[in-house]
């Protein structure tokens, strides 16, 4: 029995060994510096323990606790509109694609999955020309329609909806991807025998479909926060977290505070802030799909 | 079996004995190797290492190696590698990036001889700008100074005979350049990017005898200060600037650009450096684009424009042969023997990009090339200038005045809340990074 337990922990003592150099040194390694009062352009032991003073900062009432909320809720704001409007998305096309009649279901496909693989880079300047007020695109479009010029990334009332837009332009295909892939796990047999029972569309949908996608719909949910609230390259290449911070969401905010103000505490107790609120997050998701089920 | 392992150990000795004859070349011909970070675009890199091959003919123990990285990460690329093992040799920085990166020891004090050539060849204000406590810590070289551009075609349609030349005429000129049925603004403003933000609201301030920051301490809600935000009000509520014109990106271009290069706004606050850009944008109509000096405020004793400037700084984490080595390029670099016609190279390269150069002698050397119209504007205003405060906390202070100056473009504060709030958040600022 001690043999076999050791010959596991040496099995498993590599990869385990990986995961603690380079996933939990860095975590434990921010979480100290959260409390510290250090430069980053200067060595770790310059750092001096400054206990909670960071985080009474971060959630003060001066500039610093303003911009690090308002990022909060810019960043929860992009994160919920993201969601709400990815999953219903990929859900219709999914179930679109899924249909065996659909003429052309592969080219629709390969078609949604292509936005996922451009760089984002390419995406983030063609709508930043796309979504020019004067001269861009969806301007003249809406015309045709008689509808006027909007601001789009000009404006701090419509920037980070401008921003949701081309995320979810780009992640759609790939969680339709995910949906179709739910979509075949459910067994024919199930439909054919409600079909018996006199459903029809929308009962098929509410009573089968939905249910049987829970998992795949709560992995999706999770995958979609996750990427969500990591966003960073749109607002780094496009608008830079305006206008009037409209669009400076958190992993923005700490590059800007952390390494081009260089104050890596409040940055560290930044991060640690959005790690935790992350992990809250995603465990009360993961617990109210439980007491789904539980019902 | 026997003649395998003596043809190994012959291969072997005959390799070794190469590679040790070829490891006394290279430490006899690149004794020191400097690095030399910059945002440089491609071109211009190529001038630089075509100075330090120059420089390598006299100087055959030292090799100058260019590393570029876009604008937009040269902060960072400096903030995360300056004084590592690796890092650069020397730097090219924005001077307001100074004051921290010498309170955190990592850039090196100019040496007794190239801190006497700073200060004997460049104007007073620009090496004072390269310098923290007194100390010279680089070679000044590019600056940029802030003026009005107005376009000419514009201002002949709207009846307009001359540039303004105080508020009152500025902000009449800038209704009557107001056509909303052509989209068009008689004044542009900036948002979404720091510096182009604050620097023509400080030109403002500056023309209307006001200063951002006095003596360490902020001075935003001064009288000055709030006429200025008022200015900013005023243009807005009038519908004379319209803040959704002003959107800039991460490239300093964008609907602010795009708007004044396609001829929907009739005048801006901006610096030399955009003339590449604007003569980029705009074709033959560039001709149409004339500068001017800041118009003055109520309280402004003339036209004062905000000045900056950047430097070349030496790492303080290099081996002392790195700095010695890096001095000494630098100081040739920047002399009036390695350029042509009594310029230095770096002002030939900063030329070719249509940027002003800084040492006095560089300014003669290229009077001509500066008497362009749209430079001549930019020279003009540059002896009045007031350089922009190099201070701790410097970076903080100017993205938190960007976002009250910001919120009064859009309506989301009152020139007076914006000038309390400015004034009150400057304050902490700069009081905790004197910390």
């Amino acid at each position: 029995m001690i043999g076999l337990r050791k010959s596991i922990f040496a099995m498993l003592a590599p990869s385990l060994s990986l995961i603690a150099l380079f996933i939990l040194v860095p975590i434990a390694l921010t979480i100290w510096l959260a409390f510290t009062k250090w430069s980053v352009q200067t060595p770790f032991s310059s750092a001096t323990f400054i206990g909670f003073d960071n985080f009474r900062e971060i959630f003060g009432s001066t500039s610093v606790g303003r911009d690090f909320k308002g990022a909060m809720i810019n960043t929860a704001l992009y994160s919920a509109m993201s969601i709400a409007l990815i999953l219903p998305l990929s859900v219709v096309f999914g179930m679109l694609i899924h249909q065996a009649e659909l003429k052309g279901a592969n080219i629709l496909r390969t078609i949604l999955f292509a936005t996922y693989m451009v760089p984002m880079i390419a995406v983030a300047l063609v709508f930043s020309k796309l979504y020019s007020p004067t001269e861009g695109p969806f301007n003249q479009m809406l015309a045709w329609i008689g509808i006027g010029p909007q601001p789009w990334l000009s404006s701090p009332d419509t920037a980070l909806v401008s921003v949701v837009l081309l995320n979810v332009w780009q992640q759609v295909g790939y969680f339709t991807i995910l949906i179709i892939a739910g979509l075949t796990q459910i067994p024919q047999s199930i439909y054919e025998a409600a079909k018996m029972d006199g459903a029809r569309g929308p009962a098929l949908f509410g009573f089968i479909t939905l249910p049987l996608l829970k998992r795949t719909l709560l992995f999706s949910v999770v995958i979609a926060l996750i990427n969500a609230v990591q966003v960073f390259e749109p607002v780094a290449l496009i608008t830079q977290g305006g206008p009037v911070g409209s669009t400076n969401v958190l992993t923005y905010h700490i590059r800007r505070v952390g390494i081009e103000r260089a104050q890596g505490g409040l940055g560290s107790a930044m991060s640690v802030t959005l790690l935790l609120a992350l992990v809250v997050t995603v465990t009360a998701v993961f617990a109210l799909a439980r007491r789904e089920e539980r019902r | 079996m026997t003649i395998r392992p003596l043809m190994g150990l012959f291969l072997g000795s005959a390799m070794a004995a190469f590679t040790s004859v070829a490891s006394l070349n290279v430490a006899w011909a690149e004794d020191v190797t400097v690095s030399f970070l910059t945002h440089w675009p491609p071109e211009t890199v190529a001038k630089l290492e075509a100075a330090a091959a120059t420089y390598a003919k006299d100087h055959p123990g030292v090799k100058v190696e260019v590393r570029a990285v876009p604008f937009g990460d040269l902060l960072t690329t400096l903030r995360s590698q300056a004084g590592q093992a690796g890092g650069p040799t020397i730097a090219g920085i924005y001077d307001l990036w100074l004051p921290e990166l010498a309170r955190d020891k990592l850039v090196n004090a100019a040496p007794e001889a190239n801190a006497a050539d700073v200060t004997t060849n460049w104007p007073k204000g620009v090496a004072t700008a390269a310098s923290v406590g007194g100390t010279v810590y680089g070679y000044p070289n590019e600056i940029d100074v802030y003026a009005l551009n107005y376009n000419k075609k514009l201002f002949e349609e709207a009846g307009i005979k001359e540039a303004p030349k105080t508020w009152d005429e500025f902000y009449a000129a800038a209704e009557k350049l107001t056509n909303k049925d052509k989209g068009q603004q008689g004044f542009g403003m900036i948002n979404s990017w720091a510096a182009g933000v604050v620097h023509p609201f400080a030109s403002l301030l500056a023309s209307n005898g006001g200063a951002l920051v006095v003596d360490g301490k902020p001075q935003l809600d001064s009288e000055n200060a709030k006429a200025t935000f008022e200015l900013y009000e005023k243009l807005i509520k009038s519908g004379a600037s319209v803040a959704t014109m002003g959107t800039a990106d991460a490239n300093t271009t964008g609907p602010f650009l795009d708007n004044f290069v396609s001829g929907k706004t009739g005048m801006i606050i901006m610096a030399n450096w955009w003339e590449s850009a604007l003569k980029a944008g705009m074709g033959d109509r560039f001709a149409d684009v004339a500068t001017a000096p800041i118009p003055v405020g109520p309280k402004g004793d003339g036209p004062h424009s905000i000045s900056y400037s950047w430097m070349t700084v030496v790492s303080d984490g290099a081996s002392d042969a790195e700095k010695k080595a890096a001095w000494d390029f630098l100081g040739w670099f920047n002399g009036p023997t390695s350029g042509e016609n009594g310029a230095s190279a770096m002002g030939d390269l900063l030329q070719s990009m249509g940027i002003l150069p800084s040492r006095t002698s560089d300014v003669a050397a290229f009077a001509e090339r500066l008497k362009t119209p749209f430079l001549a504007g930019y020279v003009d205003v540059l002896s009045e200038a007031r350089p922009f405060p190099t201070v701790l906390g410097g970076q903080e202070f100017t993205e938190s005045l960007q976002s009250h100056i910001e919120a009064v473009q859009f309506g989301k504060e009152t020139a007076a809340e914006a000038a309390a709030a400015a004034q009150a958040d400057a304050a902490a600022i700069l009081e905790k990074a004197a910390q």
